[in-house]
């Protein structure tokens, strides 16, 4: 019980520093962001909300009041779902313009990181399973060899190759000039059509993390005494390397998962941007470019959070996976 | 009846980025249905690795480079492991050693049973109740069935190697390979381990090859002993004629090393030096350089292993001999083996027992919190414990692990403080120093570690770790550091000191690295000196070495010495004073040749008796010294005198 | 379990113990005149390809206005060529040459390569072994923040932290990238620390006098080394795929020119539906080679530090 104890209140403090951060970011900065922001938003728009601007006061650090102050109206702000006015999506509220990104993100990442994990692991546990034959180099170099492109170079050579020399898919974006977001067969099969070549970047680099750490794991494992053990009693090698190897060399794979999701979404800003993906990563570079500073903030506390969240269910799942952990305290 | 014939078996390491090293050289030895052969050696010598290549489980980069394993009649030496799994565990199975990590982490014991049985379906039946047959096992090793519930990290040290042990038997193999089953458990627990064993062992009829370093164990255990030196064997007896009278040398000397406290004077031989470099030729006997008999032609010619007595050896003066048992048996104990330690009935002329004690420690309480789910626990490792140290004295704490010994040698180092009493040294209270004053008193108390493996730090030269306590707590420079570190180095005995000051831990032998470790607790002149299992890593032909330095120094210094063991021998050896804790508690204390010889309390009188003792037939722990005719007579001077 | 004559019945150390490469190292430095831990890796074949791939690059970058035949903002050419014999990799839609910027970025990925896996790798030590070593409080609140550093995305926060900065520099680039990138090192480093900091020999340092910082520099810094150069290693190719992320992201400092600004002007100037192939495909192949180096060194040091690995 300890285990889950201890990893949920580490999710409790570290969401509490994500937020503080996201708080303290714009306010280490010289000069006023916030001041800045008011009054180009006051400027451009003639009728601005003033409880829209009493928000945005609030993310980004009100000239008025001392910093506990800001934090405590902060606290409160983001407590009531009030993240503020996009710059940018005037008057469409930040979180109008996220939640209309979001599930473009997730369904790539989420398909596609899973897909890696699964692949990899399984290709990483082959390769320790025959290890030091020509299957095992094979894969061992190939990733290594796959591993060291910067994969938003691959990205852009996919394009080069697959949609504009042969055109076998659209260049960028979701989905076709002849399809509307909506629950229709033609919008499904189109943003399908698009998320092919910003799925395949991902996919080529994304298991080989997952390959070699597995396999290093897993020749690890094999090498023990219960593995050597295992093969003295005489059990299949299937047996052996299923339950004496991968079961135990995937547990590092588990947290390491949970740990990679920061980096990953990383990844995903990169390549939406090379296909101009309409999902999260390309609306915090837009952001950025806009300096839309509420989008550009919220985006950032949602995905922190996200990853999170991501983190403390991988623990949980690790927790359930591994009984050193589960039973620590039962004896 | 042969069942494990081994032909000129040799097993070669090729590391990729150092030279090829023949771990096990043309070994050949055979055994019997039922028999129990006992395989002696001691680190590095090449047992395990034989113990491997016999399972065919040797990995890379060890190999089988010659001869040939055949069991049963059936060459296995080539088979493919798909030839090999139906024999495996059936035929041959194994209790590895250190069981601590020879069991499945992530699933149940009861799994680990299951999976044996279904992989042999022929031998186990179809259709094997896992519980009924697991369970029974288990009982036979003395668990309790709800182990088979369990997973390993819940189980002790003692329960994981009777759980191993009941699964090498869960398909009634015709032979079982033990290799250092025991190694690393308190001595108690290997005793009842043991007992279990060879009870089994009678009981089922199967045969067993017992690898160990431990030659008070094997001797009493085994029918037949094979002495294994520098990867090869050197003699092999059967295990009465054996303790009667060794052939080689080496084995001498090893059996030398051994001896029964109670005995009323206990001698404890050395064989100084360290094992040949087996990366490279050598033309004579490998035994050679540290051999107390050798000869000249010894230098030049490799002796084979042929027939002497009832048994085998490979040393040119029993060749030589022409009733094939050489000149050895006339000559005495002490022209043989090297060097002799010894003990007699009369106290040792060091301090005087009423002297002023210099430490002393009085009504110490050390209790532990441990955090739980629910509220806490505590346990008290320590509980009211008082006792003195006076110079040129050695007081023994002997107890198992988890006893509270080393829980004491902290507290008196100053590691850590007692909850409660006080422990003073001359007017210092030491349970009350902080830091400055603390670093103050390590010049006058310092510490003999246990693993000279892990007490010196592998990446800086002798001179390095002499120089510092000098130049930190007797503020010399760098020269009159290094001036004092080459005299350090010649009182402990490594000599000609020039030649191990820049060395490296690593170009050192178990034994001249805990010379260092000594030499180093000695630099700043201490008056209290704390040794803590200072013996129990090192291999058992030079331990006496070790305590015989240990006596010079308390004798020519007149330091007072804690000396801290799990091993009544040792004690006996070289304390004037035991104390035996149990569970934190001084159960039993007074002169060394009382406590041992008329032990009162039962836990003192259980460690006594979890002594093995070789050639003879197990009493009960008893008071006073048994009569082992066969020992004397190889062991000792004649006994003089209770 | 103990072999002193260096027998190999048992092995020879737990996996991730790192104290055997120290003594290999110092034994290997006292026959050579170069330091213990070069001429291990050296001996490795794949590590000594790294080690001269990593050297060519070092002079190229070094060298970069002798072998480049032309500046890296010269746009004196005419616009959107692909291959020539005067430009060997074409030019960009200013004109400038790209072979020359190739030849340039160099510099700016091994600049920031070095400065920011030297920053990161001091950090990552000072915060791992201060937690590691002293434990208990200090090491709570240490740890909570190593793993905030590490579960936090990490490109989101670097993008965010570009985006406030008033100005965009290099420095910038490195800091940021710096601030972002230690946590992994200090993790390894932390729980490296705490299996040595129970040795024996830490303890007799105390009883010989030593002080704690003497102890943690001379007694546990000494037994770390492969994994500190393998912690440099990994937080220098993180920082160089970091520039070139942020640079291609348009993020970076537009004064300099690396290889991640070049594939951003490509992807900008419509490089390829102008097909010229050579703008996209160069950055990205050297970049790729630059890594494949870093790559190969860490086979040797890796194969060291883990002896499963090592038997392979």
């Amino acid at each position: 019980m300890k285990f889950f104890v201890r990893r949920t209140g580490f999710f409790l403090a570290t969401l509490w520093a994500a937020v503080t951060l996201n708080f303290l970011i714009p306010r280490l900065e010289p000069g006023d962001p916030a001041e800045a922001l008011l009054s180009r938003l006051t400027s451009r728009t003639e009728a601005v909300d003033p409880a829209q601007l009493a928000a945005v006061r609030k993310l980004l650090g009100a000239p008025d009041g001392n910093l506990l102050q800001q934090y405590w109206e902060y606290l409160a702000a983001l407590a009531n779902g009030h993240f503020g006015v996009s710059y940018t999506y005037y008057p469409y509220s930040v979180t109008d313009v996220i939640s209309e990104a979001m599930p473009w993100t997730l369904v790539l990442v989420g398909v596609t990181q899973i897909f890696s994990f699964v692949v990899g692991t399984a290709l990483g546990a082959w390769a320790a399973y025959r290890r030091n034959t020509r299957t095992d180099s094979l894969i061992t170099l190939g990733s290594t060899f796959l591993g060291t492109l910067p994969f938003f170079w691959i990205g852009l050579l996919l394009i080069f190759v697959f949609a504009i020399t042969l055109n076998w898919f659209p260049e960028g974006g979701g989905y076709g000039g002849g399809s509307q977001p909506g629950w229709t067969w033609l919008f499904f099969s189109d943003a399908f059509q698009h998320s092919v070549l910003p799925a395949l970047s991902l996919l080529i680099t994304g298991p080989i993390g997952w390959i070699l750490g597995m396999r290093n794991n897993m020749v690890q494992t094999l090498g023990e005494d219960y593995a050597r053990l295992a093969r003295a009693k005489g059990l299949p090698r299937r047996r052996i390397a299923l339950t004496y190897g991968a079961r135990i060399a995937i547990l590092p794979n588990v947290t390491g998962f949970a740990i990679a999701l920061g980096s990953i979404l990383g990844g995903t800003v990169l390549v939406e941007s090379i296909f101009n993906y309409p999902g999260m990563g390309r609306l915090l570079l837009e952001a950025v470019s806009n300096k839309d500073f509420p989008l550009m903030q919220t985006l950032f506390l949602f995905t922190t959070i996200g990853v999170l969240i991501a983190n403390f269910l991988a623990d949980m799942a690790y927790g359930l996976l591994d009984p050193r952990v589960r039973r620590k305290d039962a004896t | 009846m042969t069942l494990l014939q081994v032909e000129d078996l040799s097993v070669t390491y090729r590391p990729r980025d150092s030279a090829a090293v023949r771990a096990v050289n043309k070994v050949s030895f055979t055994v019997g249905h039922g028999e129990f052969v006992g395989l002696l050696g001691e680190s590095g010598c090449g047992k395990s690795t034989l113990g491997h290549a016999v399972l065919r489980l040797l990995e890379k980069p060890a190999s089988i480079t010659g001869g040939t394993i055949t069991f049963d009649g059936r060459d296995v030496t080539r088979l493919g492991e798909d030839e090999l799994r139906p024999m495996r565990w059936t035929n041959l199975s194994t209790v590895f050693q250190s069981s601590m990590n020879s069991l499945n982490p992530v699933i149940t014991v009861r799994e680990q049973f299951a999976d044996t049985l279904a992989a042999h379906p022929d031998i186990a039946g179809e259709r094997v109740d896992v519980d009924e047959r697991a369970g029974e096992l288990l009982e036979l090793v003395s668990l309790d069935r709800g182990v088979l519930r369990r997973y390993p990290h819940e189980l002790s040290g003692g329960m994981k190697q009777r759980v191993a042990l009941a699964l090498a038997l869960v398909l009634r193999p015709r032979f079982v390979l033990l290799d250092e089953p025991t190694t690393g458990l308190d001595v108690v627990v290997q005793r009842d381990i043991l007992d279990r064993l060879r009870e089994l062992q009678r009981s089922l009829g199967f045969a067993v090859l017992f690898i160990s370093h431990d030659l008070g164990t094997v001797m009493e255990m085994a029918d037949r002993v094979m002495v294994m030196y520098a990867g090869e064997i050197v003699e092999d007896q059967p295990a009465a004629d054996m303790v009667a009278g060794q052939l080689h040398p080496y084995s001498v000397g090893l059996l030398g090393s051994y001896a029964d406290p109670r005995d009323a004077v206990v001698d404890v031989a050395f064989t100084p030096g360290r094992p040949p470099d087996l990366s490279r030729e050598h033309p004579g006997c490998l035994f050679e350089p540290r051999c107390p008999v050798s000869v000249d032609a010894c230098r030049t010619k490799h002796p084979e292993l042929l027939p002497a007595r009832r048994g085998r050896a490979r040393c040119l003066l029993v060749e030589v001999a022409p009733d094939g048992s050489a000149r050895t048996p006339n000559a005495s104990p002490r022209d043989r083996s090297g060097t002799v330690f010894s003990a007699d009935a009369a106290a040792r002329n060091r301090g005087p027992a009423d002297g002023e004690p210099i430490l002393v420690v009085e009504g110490v309480t050390k209790t532990y919190r441990t955090q739980r789910a629910l509220g806490s626990t505590t346990t008290t490792a320590v509980d009211d414990v008082s006792f003195a140290l006076r110079p040129g004295r050695v007081s023994a704490l002997v107890g198992e692990s988890g006893s509270g010994k080393s829980t004491l040698a902290r507290l008196v180092t100053g590691v850590e403080k007692p909850g409660r009493g006080s422990i003073r040294f001359k007017d210092t209270r030491v349970d009350r120093l902080r830091r400055r004053a603390l670093r103050g008193y390590r010049r006058h108390a310092q510490l003999v570690f246990q693993d000279p493996f892990s007490a010196l730090n592998p990446t800086r030269t002798v001179a390095y770790a002499l120089s510092r306590p000098l130049r930190n707590h007797l503020g010399m420079d760098g020269a009159q550091a290094r001036r004092r570190a080459a005299e350090l180095l010649e009182v402990v005995g490594l000599s000609p000191a020039a030649q191990f000051l820049d060395k490296l831990p690593g170009q050192l032998s178990g034994g001249q690295r805990q010379r260092v470790v000594i030499a180093r607790a000695l630099a700043p002149e201490p008056e209290v000196l704390v040794a803590d299992e200072p013996i129990s890593m090192l291999d058992v032909s030079i331990r006496a070495e070790i305590l015989e330095l240990l006596d010079q120094l308390v004798r020519d210094r007149g330091i007072a010495m804690l000396y801290i063991t799990h091993d009544l021998l040792s004690a006996r050896l070289l304390a004037d004073e035991v104390m035996v804790l149990n569970k934190g508690v001084i159960v039993e204390r007074g002169p060394t040749l009382k406590v041992i010889g008329e032990a009162q309390d039962p836990y003192t009188r259980r460690l006594l008796a979890a002594i093995p003792r070789p050639g003879q037939e197990r009493a009960p722990a008893m008071a006073g010294r048994s009569d082992g005719a066969g020992q004397t007579q190889s062991l000792g001077r004649p006994p003089h005198g209770d | 379990m103990t072999t002193p004559g260096g027998t190999p019945v048992a092995a020879p150390a737990a996996a991730g113990d790192t104290e055997g490469v120290g003594i290999a190292a110092l034994d290997a430095g006292r026959t050579h005149r170069m330091p213990g831990w070069f001429v291990i890796l050296w001996r490795n074949g794949k590590c000594r390809l790294g080690l001269l791939l990593l050297a060519a690059f070092v002079l190229v970058a070094v060298l970069a206005p002798y072998i480049a035949p032309f500046g890296p903002r010269v746009d004196a050419f005419a616009t959107s060529q692909g291959p020539t014999g005067a430009h060997w990799l074409g030019t960009t839609a200013q004109g400038e040459d790209v072979y020359s910027q190739i030849v340039y970025g160099a510099r700016t990925s091994l600049l920031v390569g070095v400065v920011a896996g030297t920053l990161s790798t001091l950090i990552a030590m000072a915060v791992g072994l201060t937690a590691g070593y002293l434990q208990g409080f200090v090491d709570e609140v240490l740890s909570f923040f190593v793993n905030l550093g590490l579960v936090v995305p990490v490109l989101p926060l670097m993008i965010t932290l570009a985006a406030y900065a008033p100005v965009k520099g290099l420095g910038l680039i490195i800091v940021v990238i710096t601030v972002t990138g230690w946590a992994h090192g200090a993790r390894i480093k932390r729980a490296q620390i705490i299996t040595l900091r129970t040795r024996d020999y830490v303890t007799a340092a105390k009883f010989a006098g030593d002080s704690t910082a003497r102890i943690i520099t001379h007694e546990i810094a000494p037994n770390m080394m492969s994994l500190i150069v393998v912690g440099f290693m990994s937080s220098a190719l993180g920082a160089i795929g970091a520039e070139a992320g942020l640079a291609f992201l348009g993020l970076g400092d537009p004064q300099t020119t690396s290889w991640g600004t070049m594939l951003n002007q490509a992807s900008l100037g419509g490089a390829m539906t102008t097909g010229q192939w050579a703008w996209v495909v160069a950055p990205g192949l050297i970049l790729a080679l630059l890594v494949t180096s870093f790559t190969l060194i860490n086979f040797g040091v890796d194969a060291l530090s883990n002896p499963h690995l090592r038997e392979d």
